[in-house]
């Protein structure tokens, strides 16, 4: 589905540090693991297009996205951010959820249902009520993950989804995430939380200073 | 090249300020102000490049600014019409573009205050007699801005990634989006200056009754030719007007 060939990206602002993927072809539930600043972000914006390419090529079902606009590839690409309250907009949850869906022409109604179920499935239905900007990292992180979910993406690229979730937090999502799976779902894990990727049987490659190493680690 | 005073800036762009707000119909004083100010920053080696990188989108919704003025104040020439109504006139549009230069007035020139370290910036406040807080607590404003800024940048990429594509929404809808998102990312400015007012408190940032400086700033002698400059400057755009 998601296909990297010749891919080569630098930061504008930064000589220093070079990402250099010539193949990379994630399928299933794959996991990337390195140190900090090995480029494992980077590799994740690349995939959602929020980064583009210097040179070589993204691939979406065997298209390039390079001419793809943002909106467009949120259609089919989920993204969790490594910190959740920067994707986080709306003051209330459940708007957080529906205004996206309203935005694309849903009935407000319907769009508001939507989320609410939504909101119990993550086990958020407390929270409906409250101020996204005051809640706790674990909350932001699962409404994040809600959000994300309701446009139904084909692939899923989460950054560091376990930073700030407790043990059974954990395994709610990696549960949520199976099923996701299961349901055709490929996903995209980047992680230094090798219990997890372990959990989620996930096909795990490493990451080491913006190239990613060929044997399985 | 030395850099000025702090103070020598604080006079420029509070006159330069001043002149974007009293200049009210004459787009060449505003273009000849604009462009004062951008020689001003480019002398003093403001990064603009990255600045105007920065702003794309903020320049992008003052085009769009500039348009709407042109509709709702025609007067001139009719560039542009439809069904008999004015869409585009030279009127309206060079008074869409003061507006949009009215701005960049001030944002250029509060960028300049960046290439000052912020101590620096709260000293000269204090020796402009400012209460100490209020000068801390404005130099710790100008750095949140380009945070708010990426914070901004961020809710935008989110919302897109949730299947929305900016250029296709109505216009009303595309205007009352981006009010929506200018909020979180004040709330975060808010919360973020009120745990930085609550780590002062704790550290007993008002404990003294005065509190002396380490070092002080001495306006140098070209630092007075430069402020005396500013002055006559002022002055004389003053008689222009
Ligand atoms: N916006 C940016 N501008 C410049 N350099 C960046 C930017 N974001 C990340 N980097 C640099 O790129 C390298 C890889 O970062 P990143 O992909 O975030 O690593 P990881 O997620 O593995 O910690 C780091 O050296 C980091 O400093
Ligand atoms: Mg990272």
């Amino acid at each position: 589905m998601m296909r990297f060939e010749n891919v080569k990206f630098k930061y504008p602002t930064n000589s220093d540090f070079e990402l250099i993927i010539d193949n990379f072809e994630p399928k299933g539930c794959t996991a990337i693991l390195g140190e900090n600043a090995s480029g494992k972000t980077t590799l994740g914006k690349l995939a959602a297009g929020i980064l583009r390419p210097s040179s070589g090529a993204v691939y979406y079902h065997g298209e390039d996205i390079a001419g793809w606009k943002l909106g467009k590839i949120g259609r089919h690409v989920g993204y969790l951010f490594q910190e959740p309250s920067r994707q986080i907009f709306a003051p209330k949850p459940l708007e957080e959820i529906a205004l996206p869906l309203e935005l694309r022409g849903m009935p407000k109604e319907e769009a508001r249902e939507l989320a609410l179920a939504l909101l119990q499935e993550f086990e958020l239905e407390n929270i409906v009520n409250s101020t996204t900007f005051t809640l706790s990292r674990g909350e932001k992180q699962r409404l994040a993950i809600a959000a994300a979910m309701v446009m139904k993406p084909r692939f899923f690229v989460l950054d560091e989804p376990t930073t700030g979730l407790d043990k059974p937090r954990r395994q709610i999502l990696a549960k949520t995430l199976k099923k996701m799976q299961a349901d055709g779902m490929e996903i995209l894990i980047i992680s230094h939380d090798r219990d997890f990727v372990e959990i989620m049987g996930a096909d795990i490659r490493r990451m080491e200073g913006g190239r990613l190493l060929d044997e399985k680690a | 090249m030395k850099k000025p005073d702090p103070r020598v800036i604080f006079a420029l762009v509070f006159a330069t300020s001043t002149f974007a707000i009293l200049i009210r119909e004459n787009l060449a004083q505003m273009a000849g102000l604009f462009a004062l100010v951008l020689a001003c920053a480019a002398l003093l080696r403001v990064p603009l490049k990255q600045l105007f990188g920065r702003l794309k989108r903020l320049l992008q919704i003052l085009l769009f600014v500039a348009i709407l003025r042109s509709f709702f104040t025609p007067s001139g020439l009719v560039l542009l019409a439809a069904w008999g109504l004015p869409l585009l006139t030279t009127g309206g549009l060079s008074m869409g573009i003061l507006v949009a230069l009215r701005l960049l007035v001030f944002i250029v020139g509060a960028s300049i205050f960046t290439i000052y370290p912020t101590r620096a910036l709260i000293q000269a406040m204090v020796q402009l007699r400012l209460p100490y807080e209020i000068a801390y607590m404005v130099s710790i404003g100008i750095r949140f801005v380009p945070q708010m800024a990426q914070e901004l940048r961020d809710s935008l990429i989110a919302l897109q990634l949730r299947g929305i594509v900016i250029e296709e929404l109505k216009l009303k809808k595309r205007i009352s989006l981006y009010s929506y998102l200018l909020l979180p990312t004040i709330v975060g400015g808010l919360r973020h200056a009120k745990e930085l007012a609550m780590s002062m408190e704790m550290r007993a940032f008002r404990a003294k009754p005065s509190r002396t400086s380490f070092f002080s700033l001495k306006l140098s002698s070209k630092d007075v030719i430069l402020l005396i400059l500013i002055a006559v400057a002022a002055i004389a755009g003053g008689f222009i007007l």
